[in-house]
């Protein structure tokens, strides 16, 4: 039987821009189906329209039959009925949607003791029942914490309870496990599956991770613009797109599958190390609370030329290290010898400054906050060119700059444009730019692409390995997603908790995982070819 | 562990908020603008020497002769307020630029470079809060004599801190954003970053507080005149002429006193509504 089915759902701004042009969906009981796209596709828009939460004073024509009820023309008072017993939502960010000043029993029973009018004894066991659900490891304790108290895969958890509480029959999900690590990610969809299958609900499951809807859900809905690209079973999608986004998007969704284009490690003599690391270790002290262990004894190595991967979840230490690798951090014992030269403390004297950073540059995690949000992208490069070749005139200046930015795919005309104008991808482009105009020895990239879309990740991944082609740079890569540490290194180090607990050739790695903590983590990725 | 970026459904909201074209917004400059202009060029714009005495005109009501009327001695009473604006504007103006660039120094030093250097500014810029500048300037005056040179300085001390908090906790915020790092790790020196980079971001919404002080800082130093600790008789100055007409409102001449007070009330409205319009635009909200 057919429990949402939108047909022909357009929205429009009041000010008159469509957003939404015309989009068909429909999910049946019992029936997990994706609702997959890239930022700004649409598709947390169409998913708000199902519960009515769309933003004031915008127009919505076409229907959106919940359980044969439209709902853009319900009553307030319909809406609450829909949203108490027929459908619930589970959102992204798990500390944004729970009350922090309540305790976890509060949120999981008011809506049954205010909503229902049921007793708070009857509210909590129902409340003990939901939590146990969803593998909660101690229900009856939790009921009493607060959400600061709990980790964001075990709130996630909660909130999952919460929308479960009434007892929906279609539960959508926006994005419910992108803020989480990939084994948190593993935990969180079980559950999700149980549930399913336990109450026969529905589930219009969004989400920006290809991978991830063709493993869960049986049919997907590929969104681009507003717009429905395209329809069909996970399988269909996956193997064979039709249109020519969807292709695209598959292209570009990076998998640990061992495809062979990874790159290989150079067959060449042992070659001079650039950077050494010895022993690095860190405690930030806690303020009447534990200490915290950030780094342990870590120790590696990259070779001129080579693409070392770390790979680790968060709190493993890994932004940690890159800090204390581009100086931005001191290291409690151990060393970082880069070309042979140690590093000792804060540089003093200017020509120190400038050489350190010669040696080493870095690309941050989010091209939002990286760039001077005053300065344009020609501006950005032009200030550490002028920096480090005090030597050249304003001409010679402009020119290499304007270079620099041709090198990493900009046109000269987005020179001038300022950050807040440019996309993610195009400002991630300025920062690499930006980096390799000082010419280090060693680039490190801490988390570099984890905030683009995957087509945009793509290109910036291949603006990565182009200039690795051509200038031979050495590169530290940390990410937290071991496809595209596969795309982009030879070796991967894995850490945990501030330690290194394996460290091979990427391939080896990935087919033959030593350590019980890759292991897991290699199964925690969700994989598209697990559909038969 | 992407953060959310912003997506549509999140523009949607934000676009939700559009801006009216401020009417009120126009007429505060226009006003503002007429006034600074006449107070620039009084001697060709004021149609009597401010000073002048004429006894056939004392308490002259408004008419072709005398626009605003005359007072007591029979001066020309728009004159008296083109004259009087010079005093009114640029004592202020002043007290803004000195305390702001003050209150700057001294927010920038302790946001940047935080530690013990921050908590000692710190302190001593909640020691200077305790005190109404009201109070520092006629302190100034009790200590330095009358005229406008004292308290002038004093306000400018007393109205630093308001501007150094706020400069502080800008750069502080500026400081832990991943672009300053990015500016270190290319091997630019702090002091560079601080100034060439960081302060040229906080400075829009420094400004905005700024000007919002202006306002203050007129409707203080009228104050200061009519108690007669300001501008001294018998320069024309709005204060002190509310001081002066303060005998003809008892015999029933109210112009004289009450249009100097309307036109400082009129001044601190406009520079108010300016200040907010300019600190809403900058997206800082009015900054607390």
């Amino acid at each position: 039987m057919t429990l949402l089915e939108i047909s022909g759902l357009t929205l429009d701004l009041p000010g008159g821009e469509r957003l939404l042009h015309g989009i068909d969906l429909s999910v049946n009981e019992g029936e997990t189906v994706a609702l997959v796209g890239e930022s700004g596709s649409g598709k947390s828009l169409t998913a708000q329209s199902i519960l009515g939460l769309l933003p004031a004073r915008s127009v919505v024509t076409g229907t959106v039959l919940v359980d044969g009820h439209n709902v853009p023309t319900m009553s307030s008072k319909e809406l609450l009925g829909l949203r108490r017993s027929t459908a619930a939502m589970v959102f992204q960010d798990p500390r944004a949607g729970i009350n922090p000043m309540r305790t976890i029993g509060d949120h999981l029973t008011e809506a049954l003791r205010l909503g229902e009018g049921w007793s708070a004894g009857r509210a909590r066991e129902r409340a003990i029942e939901m939590l146990a659900a969803v593998q909660m490891p101690r229900p009856e304790e939790h009921l009493r914490q607060y959400p600061h108290e709990l980790s964001g895969g075990m709130l996630q958890r909660v909130m999952i309870a919460g929308a479960l509480v009434g007892s929906p029959r279609l539960l959508v999900c926006d994005e419910p496990t992108t803020a989480l690590d990939v084994t948190t990610q593993a935990q969180i969809l079980q559950v999700l599956i149980e549930q399913r299958q336990a109450r026969s609900m529905g589930m219009l499951f969004i989400t920006h991770d290809l991978n991830l809807a063709a493993s869960l859900c049986e049919r997907v809905y590929v969104m681009r613009d507003g717009r429905v690209e395209e329809e069909g079973s996970a399988r269909q999608i996956f193997r064979h797109p039709a249109t020519a986004y969807t292709r695209r998007l598959v292209a570009a969704t990076p998998t640990i599958e061992i495809t062979g284009d990874e790159p290989r490690a150079s067959t060449e003599l042992v070659r001079q190390p650039v950077l050494q690391v010895r022993d690095l270790a860190k405690t930030y002290p806690g303020r009447g609370r534990e200490s915290v262990r950030a780094l342990a004894n870590v120790t590696l190595e990259i070779a001129a030329g080579e693409a070392l991967g770390i790979v680790g979840e968060s709190g493993s230490g890994k932004s940690t290290l890159a800090r204390m690798i581009v100086g931005l951090e001191l290291p409690d014992f151990g060393k970082v010898i880069i070309d042979d030269q140690e590093r000792h403390g804060r540089p003093r004297r200017r020509a120190d400054r400038l050489d350190r950073a010669r040696k080493v540059q870095m690309v941050f995690q989010d091209p939002y906050l990286s760039l001077d949000p005053r300065m344009t992208a020609g501006e950005a490069v032009e200030d550490a060119l002028r920096l480090h070749h005090p030597e050249l005139r304003r001409p010679d200046i402009c020119s290499r700059a304007l270079t620099l930015l041709d090198n990493v795919g900009l046109a000269s005309t987005q020179a001038e444009a300022l950050p807040r104008t440019l996309s993610g991808g195009q400002r991630q482009r300025v920062a690499i730019a930006r980096a390799l105009a000082i010419e280090p020895s060693l680039l490190v990239m801490d988390e570099a692409t984890s905030a683009l879309d995957v087509s945009v990740q793509a290109q910036v991944l291949e603006v990565i390995s182009e200039i690795r082609r051509e200038r031979g740079l050495t590169l530290l890569f940390i990410s937290h997603d071991l496809a595209v540490v596969r795309t982009v290194c030879e070796r991967s180090v894995v850490m945990r908790e501030g330690e290194v607990v394996e460290s091979a050739t990427t391939a080896d790695l990935l087919t033959n995982p030593q350590h019980e903590y890759t292991r897991l983590l290699i199964d925690s990725v969700p994989r598209a070819a697990a559909i038969a | 562990m992407s953060r959310p970026t912003p997506t549509l459904a999140i523009k949607v909201l934000r676009s939700s908020r559009r801006r009216r074209v401020n009417a009120s917004w126009m007429i505060s400059i226009i006003v503002l603008a007429a006034i600074t202009l006449a107070a620039i060029f009084a001697p060709l714009v004021a149609p009597y020497d401010p000073d002048h005495i004429d006894f056939t005109a004392i308490y002259a009501n408004p008419g072709w002769a005398h626009w605003l009327g005359a007072d007591a001695l029979g001066r020309d009473t728009l004159s008296r307020m083109i004259y009087g604006a010079r005093t009114a504007l640029l004592a202020p103006l002043v007290v803004v630029i000195a305390s702001t660039f003050l209150g700057v120094v001294l927010g920038l030093v302790a946001g940047w470079r935080g530690g013990w250097l921050d908590a000692v500014i710190g302190r001593l810029l909640d020691v200077l809060l305790a005190f109404p500048a009201l109070l520092i300037a006629i302190m100034a005056v009790a200590l330095f004599g009358k005229g406008l040179v004292a308290p002038v300085i004093a306000m400018s001390i007393a109205y630093a801190p308001f501007v150094a908090r706020l400069t502080r906790s800008l750069v502080a915020s500026e400081r832990a954003r991943p672009y300053v790092a990015a500016y270190r790790v290319q091997g630019f020196a702090g002091g560079w970053i601080a100034l060439r980079r960081v302060l040229p971001n906080v400075a829009p919404t420094v400004g905005a507080q700024s000007t919002l002080n202006f306002g203050y800082v007129l409707a203080e130093l009228a104050g200061l005149s009519f108690l007669g600790l300001g501008v001294q008789a018998p320069t024309a100055d709005w204060g002190a002429m509310i001081n002066e007409s303060q005998a003809g409102i008892v015999g029933g001449y109210f112009l004289p006193a009450i249009i100097p007070a309307v036109a400082v009330v009129i001044v601190v409205v406009a520079v108010n509504v300016i200040g907010e319009e300019v600190s809403d635009r900058i997206g800082g909200g009015t900054p607390t």
